[in-house]
């Protein structure tokens, strides 16, 4: 199966959406499930998701908390925020207007 | 801001935050290996699989910490810790640096705190750029007559003419006048109602709008105001706030209490505000200010009503925008005005009469006028230090640098970026010069007090402050800074710019070179201006010998002087002599006690009092004299030799003819070589009513300068007899042996005449005439410990260049030992280069002495040109220190193991 990086900038939206949709996960479960919702076409460098998360952090769009798995492992859980849920309406309309625009350019014939 | 305290909180756990960070990422890793097994791979190939989809794990880690923005400060301190440990290791360099740069920048930074505080500092009032004060030189204390000693140029006025200028003289929002010289006359203060002693204290005379004029407000009560300073106004006072503060616990019902003042009530109606020192810097600042009406009852300042005397200086806030060239012009035609209803002013006097405006916002400048010349040589001076000490430095640090060399090359061909080497550097140099920075500033603020202690030597309450400014601190600051930055980094710099693999091949195999050229100019540098500043304090020291030592026609041993004022303590013009005679006898009465002079004042205090002179029948003569009335021992008690008739004598009394002594000046000045002066007749201060005969000549003793001596016409009046001199305020005890206590015997005489006769200020003769030469000890002391500095400065920059030489030469010095070379003779060729670079600087710095001193030669005392001992001696210290600094490295080059040496090839 082929499998695309995912496009530059659109991490933040990825990870707002997962946390949006899911609530509390760990940095694995993130990972994972942005690749099921694609249909395994998008892959993330996994670890890029950790500074990622550190920023995310610092900006007080999502927050963490440490907690237990079901394997019974410490592990860091992220929550999004109110800021993060707003910056995850933003991202979403921006991604939405830049992908509408090139929808456009390639259509037009 | 929420953003900036989870930035903040990071950083201050910044091990966790890894730590966690580390498990995080771990949990992850393991997850997904997991789930590789899980799928069927084995564990290697799953472990791996983890790996590869995860990235680059310290990459991430890093990312994942920058992104806090905490980076910068984490290699800051890293480059810190390195720079410390780097210092640490060397700690004679170290050391030898931060004392340079103290030392170089703290006198510096000492010398401009004075400077500061003296020259360029307005007076703690609103809006001093207003201020204008009319005059332009420091007058002091009471004259009349035209002035010829500066060519009509007058700076003090009497009251009849500040009161026109303030009237004719809209331009003014405010006119203010002061007392010109009260410092020289006391006021006696005590408390009603308390057992304080009546103490002398700082009265200053003011007009009643003094504090409007420089728009202060009360600390407590009220100021002074024009309803105070008319004639019969109740007498009031206002304190200033530091004697309100020290004396009396800044009680508040000091306020409305009444003072005894020379033994008169005075009401204090309030106190004047915190930091006002009084219009000028002062040793003795006022602690109360007086109306100017109320001086004729109070300090019975004699004729300072009179419209001819002048005692006042004048500062006035102009209205905005006004020009003062032609408010000059306008203050001069009123002062030609008041002049020529003077009978004594000639008409020529009337032409040359003018004054000159100036800024007022530094107040009346008595003090600034006094240590301008003075301050603007120490500046000099210290730069000089300065230089030599960044000289010093910059060869400290070059040759630090060029041994790093090898270092810098290793880290470049280790892959170091040029931009992280540099950086580096620059720590350490800021590092360093940040130490120094501090330990200057330590070393200024105990050199300002050095300084502020030699100029006034005793005084407490000196309005200067030895804290350095803001100013200073920044210029301590920039001055190290500089000089770190480009004498660190540029050497390491071109270190680090040759190829490393040159630089590490030749490694220490260097036979030629040694010192560089640019580090022996330095040190030649460094010995030409120590010849300098040296030559300068050998020629300020002769100076003040030469002063101390000069022929001043007077004798100190054995010698008291007491100060009373009998005004003060309520005398009037018919008791005076009566209290006269009481008081040579009372102290006569004193064992041990020879002689009992009693005078207005006495010789080397400082004090003048000045009257234009005419003789009888030669109205086209006319000089400038001082007065002094004296009792008939006073000659002999001061140690003044009578040369021709007689002197003063217990005949000369209210009833037998008005006589005067002159002094030789006197007899130079007036009349032809060789013209006997006896029997002639002169009036003084235009009072033709009373002319004096001249009825003896006597010695030109000293009473003010040293360098007056020989152009210091005075007459003597008699004590018992009219004159235009106020009462005798000095008693001279010439005893015939030491007298420790003579102090307390004094001040229990004055008691047991009049309780209310305070002793004012009591002196031994000698001491008294020590304080005249306090500047130039102050500056033949500050001279000489810049001349060692100086000196100390080139002997360890000229120890450094030759022992890092000798270092250099090691192998060179091996080869050639074990050629054949002696002992003898290696120290001969080390201590050559050592005494070269020394004669070379000392030929510079001769001519440049010879220079200088055409620059300070006024300061100087007979002494036109470089002396051939200043010379002598400071050539002389200079190849000490030479010896000194070579002698070392000459001896360590000469135990060199030719074996040893060359084996460490």
């Amino acid at each position: 199966m082929q499998r695309d990086e995912i496009p530059p900038g659109t991490l933040y939206l990825l990870i707002l959406k997962t946390l949006a949709r899911y609530g509390v996960l760990h940095g694995y479960e993130i990972a994972n499930s942005i690749q099921q919702s694609s249909d395994e076409v998008l892959q993330v460098e996994e670890g890029s998701l950790y500074p990622a998360l550190q920023r995310m952090l610092i900006k007080g769009w999502v927050t963490a908390e440490w907690g237990v798995t079901a394997g019974n492992r410490r592990a860091r859980y992220y929550k999004l925020t109110a800021a993060g849920r707003k910056r995850l309406a933003v991202e979403v309309s921006q991604f939405e207007r830049v992908m509408g625009a090139i929808t456009r350019v390639i259509q037009t014939t | 801001m929420g953003e900036l305290m989870r930035r903040l909180r990071m950083l201050f756990r910044g091990r966790r935050f890894q730590a966690e960070l580390e498990e995080e990422m771990r949990l992850h890793l393991e997850l997904r290996e997991q789930e590789h097994a899980e799928q069927g791979l084995h564990a290697a190939a799953a472990r791996r699989a983890a790996y590869q989809k995860f990235g680059n794990a310290t990459l991430i880690r890093e990312r994942s910490y920058t992104a806090w923005g905490w980076g910068w400060l984490e290699s800051l301190i890293r480059d810190v810790r390195f720079a410390l440990r780097q210092l640490w290791k060397t700690p004679g360099f170290t050391a030898a640096a931060v004392l340079m740069l103290a030392l170089g920048i703290g006198a510096n930074a000492a010398i401009f705190t004075l400077v500061h505080a003296v020259l360029l500092k307005h007076l703690p009032v609103t809006d001093p750029k207003l201020l204008v004060r009319v005059g332009d030189w420091a007058d002091c204390c009471q004259n009349s007559g035209p002035n010829t000693w500066h060519n009509g140029d007058y700076s003090m006025f009497s009251t009849d003419t500040y009161e026109q200028m303030k009237k004719n003289t809209p331009e003014f929002e405010e006119l203010a006048a002061m007392q010109a010289g009260f410092e020289y006359r006391p006021v006696v203060m005590r408390r009603d109602g308390s057992q304080e002693v009546a103490k002398p204290r700082m009265g200053e005379f003011v007009s009643g709008n003094y504090f409007r004029m420089f728009g202060l407000r009360a600390a407590a009560g009220r100021l002074l105001s024009d309803a105070d300073d008319v004639a019969g106004a109740p007498v009031i006072a206002v304190m200033s706030y530091v004697t309100w503060k020290d004396a009396y616990n800044s009680d508040a019902s000091v306020v409305g209490s009444t003072f005894w003042m020379n033994t008169r009530p005075v009401t204090v109606v309030g106190v004047a505000p915190e930091g006002f020192y009084g219009d000028r810097i002062s040793s003795t600042p006022p602690d109360f200010y007086l109306p100017i009406a109320t001086i004729p009852d109070q300090a019975g300042g004699k004729g300072f009503r009179d419209p001819t005397q002048n005692w006042l200086d004048i500062i006035g806030r102009v209205k905005p925008g006004t020009a003062l060239g032609p408010l000059q012009e306008k203050l001069s035609a009123e002062l030609k005005q008041v002049h020529s209803t003077d009978p004594e002013f000639t008409a020529a006097d009337i032409a040359k009469t003018h004054l000159v405006l100036t800024a007022g916002g530094a107040g009346t400048q008595s003090m600034q006028k006094d240590y301008a010349s003075n301050l603007k040589l120490l500046l000099g001076i210290s730069g000089l230090v300065l230089l030599i000490a960044c000289a010093n430095m910059a060869n400290l640090l070059l040759v630090r640098g060029m041994g790093r060399k090898a270092e810098m090359s290793v880290r470049t061909a280790l892959g170091a970026m040029r931009g992280r080497i540099v950086r580096q550097l620059l720590t350490e140099s800021l590092l360093l010069a940040g130490m120094g920075g501090a330990a200057a500033l330590a070393v200024s603020y105990g050199g300002a007090r050095l300084l502020l202690m030699l100029a006034f030597p005793g005084e407490q309450h000196v309005s200067i402050s030895a804290s350095p400014s803001l100013e200073v601190l920044w210029f301590a600051l920039g001055v190290s800074m500089l000089t770190g930055v480009m004498f660190g980094v540029a050497p390491a710099l071109m270190g680090a710019k040759a190829a490393p693999a040159d630089v590490l091949r030749s490694g220490a195999r260097t036979t030629a070179g040694g010192a560089s050229l640019l580090q022996r100019t330095l040190v030649v540098l460094q010995a030409a201006l120590s010849v300098v500043l040296l030559v300068g304090a050998g020629l300020f020291a002769q100076s003040l010998g030469r002063l101390q030592h000069a022929d001043m026609k007077l004798e100190s041993k054995n010698r008291y002087i007491v100060h009373i004022n009998a005004q003060a303590a309520g005398y009037k013009d018919d008791q005076v002599a009566a209290l006269y005679r009481t008081l040579e006898d009372r102290f006569h009465a004193i064992p041990g006690v020879v002689k009992v002079g009693v005078s207005t004042f006495t010789p080397m205090e400082g004090n003048n009092d000045g009257y234009g002179i005419q003789l009888v029948g030669q109205q086209d003569v006319y000089r400038d004299a001082t007065n002094i009335i004296v009792n008939p021992e006073y000659f002999d008690s001061v140690g003044t030799r009578v040369l021709m008739g007689r002197g003063i004598t217990a005949q000369d009394t209210a009833t037998t003819p008005h006589v005067a002594v002159v002094n030789e000046d006197f007899v130079k000045a007036i009349f032809k070589p060789g013209e006997n002066p006896i029997g002639h007749r002169f009036i003084a201060g235009g009072n033709a009513a009373t002319p004096y005969e001249i009825a003896g000549v006597v010695q030109g003793t000293s009473y003010t300068d040293v360098r007056k001596i020989g152009a210091h016409p005075m007459y003597f009046g008699a004590l018992t007899q009219p004159s235009e001199a106020g009462y005798a305020g000095a008693i001279v005890l010439e005893t015939s042996y030491p007298v420790s206590d003579m102090e307390q015997i004094a001040g229990r005489t004055l008691m047991g005449i009049n309780p209310n006769l305070a002793l004012q200020k009591f002196e031994r003769f000698d001491a008294q005439i020590a304080d005249q030469f306090t500047h130039e000890r102050m500056l033949a002391t500050l001279m000489t410990l810049f001349g060692g500095l100086a000196l100390l400065l080139a002997t360890v920059g000229l120890y450094g260049v030759t022992s890092y030489a000798v270092a250099r030469r090691t192998t060179e010095i091996g080869i050639r030992m074990a050629l054949g070379a002696h002992r003898g003779g290696v120290v001969a060729m080390v201590m050559c280069s050592a005494l070269l670079q020394t004669v070379l600087g000392i030929l510079i710095g001769i001519p440049v002495a010879y220079y200088g001193v055409t620059l300070v030669r006024s300061q100087l005392y007979e002494l036109t040109t470089v002396s051939g001992g200043a010379l002598a001696v400071a050539i002389g210290a200079l190849l000490v220190a030479a010896c000194a600094a070579g002698i070392i490295p000459a001896q360590r080059a000469a135990s060199v193991d030719p074996a040893r040496a060359l084996r460490a090839e």
